[in-house]
């Protein structure tokens, strides 16, 4: 169901899937693009978690998804004030994907839970890797120093993104307060508390989905909701 | 695991192919040494090689330096897998 949120910068819109009552998980996508290419995932999952009787909030970041705000214009505290607005000031779990984490992981919540939580360093570099690139196609010479001088937003893999916002990325780590639980694929041989075969879809250019790691992860989500809860 | 065998890192690098692009898995198993990458293949677009590169260091767990980046290591998938043997077997 679509509903929306408020917060200090404004309202956006937010899914909710699964019972009126009980537990409630509030999911932070992954960042930039890769939030586009996994958002039918997070869906699936999220309606997956439903069937469990947990229920579920997604919301769109200022700046992100569908949000009518311009990323150039989110500054590095707006991601976790909204995640935190919209989990109704810390009352959920708090779960992320990849970037998301780096978000999730800032707000107090019951309990946290990450599926391959990425660093903040790792993602901006994917991003200027993206920019490198293109520059070596079109004869571009993007310099990542520039992060580090004051100037407007620099266009990196088809966002503007202010150069305020990649420094404190950059500087983020995907940690939380116990109770926090990590989940990775197999093909990744970072530390993790279960690692789970699938291929990661938020590097696939095409949006796709996969209902069997949907359901298979939504599964681990429910049943770590309720080892928190009791 | 990381891997630290020849055989082993051309099974990653062929992994990574498909899991970044998108491929089938018989088009990945097709691959061979000579087979063109960069500028053949229409998923590997910018995005894409950032994608590779970072998933090779995760999995191979080696570091990639910018200036090692250049159109030869990714001209081929032999010339890729050189690639990555030299840093991971190093």
């Amino acid at each position: 169901m679509i509903g929306h949120y408020d917060w200090a910068g404004g309202r956006e819109a937010m899914l909710r899937f699964g019972p009126a009552g009980g537990p409630v998980v509030v999911l932070a996508l992954p960042l930039f693009e890769e939030a586009n290419r996994t958002r039918a995932f997070a869906v699936a999952m999220l309606r997956a978690l439903a069937g469990h009787g947990i229920a579920a909030l997604l919301p769109d970041l200022p700046g992100t998804v569908e949000s009518e705000t311009a990323l150039e214009d989110v500054t590095p505290t707006d991601w976790t004030e909204a995640l935190f607005a919209a989990s109704g000031d810390g009352r959920c779990h708090a779960a992320g994907i990849r970037g998301g984490c780096l978000i999730a992981g800032n707000i107090p919540a019951r309990s946290h839970w990450f599926l391959s939580p990425a660093s903040g360093e790792a993602i901006v570099r994917d991003l200027v890797r993206a920019r490198q690139a293109a520059d070596r196609e079109t004869g571009g010479a993007f310099d990542p120093v520039d992060i580090d001088r004051d100037g407007p937003p620099i266009e990196l893999a088809g966002n503007r993104v202010p150069r305020a916002l990649l420094r404190a990325l950059r500087a983020t780590e995907p940690d939380a307060a116990p109770p926090c639980r990590v989940v990775r694929l197999d093909s990744d041989p970072a530390p993790a508390d279960r690692h789970v075969s699938g291929a990661p879809l938020w590097r696939r250019a095409e949006p796709d989905t996969d209902r069997a790691l949907a359901a298979l992860l939504a599964a681990d989500l429910a049943d770590w909701v309720r080892r928190c809860e009791n | 695991m990381v891997p630290e065998q020849k055989p082993e890192i051309d099974t990653t690098v062929r992994a990574v192919l498909r899991d970044v692009l998108g491929l089938s898995a018989e088009r990945a198993a097709a691959f061979d040494a000579t087979t063109p990458l960069f500028g053949a293949l229409p998923e590997l677009d910018s995005m894409a090689v950032a994608g590779v590169l970072t998933e090779l260091e995760d999995r191979l767990g080696i570091l990639i330096e910018d200036d090692e980046v250049d159109g030869e290591m990714l001209e081929t998938f032999g010339a890729l897998t050189t690639f990555a043997s030299n840093k991971a077997l190093m």
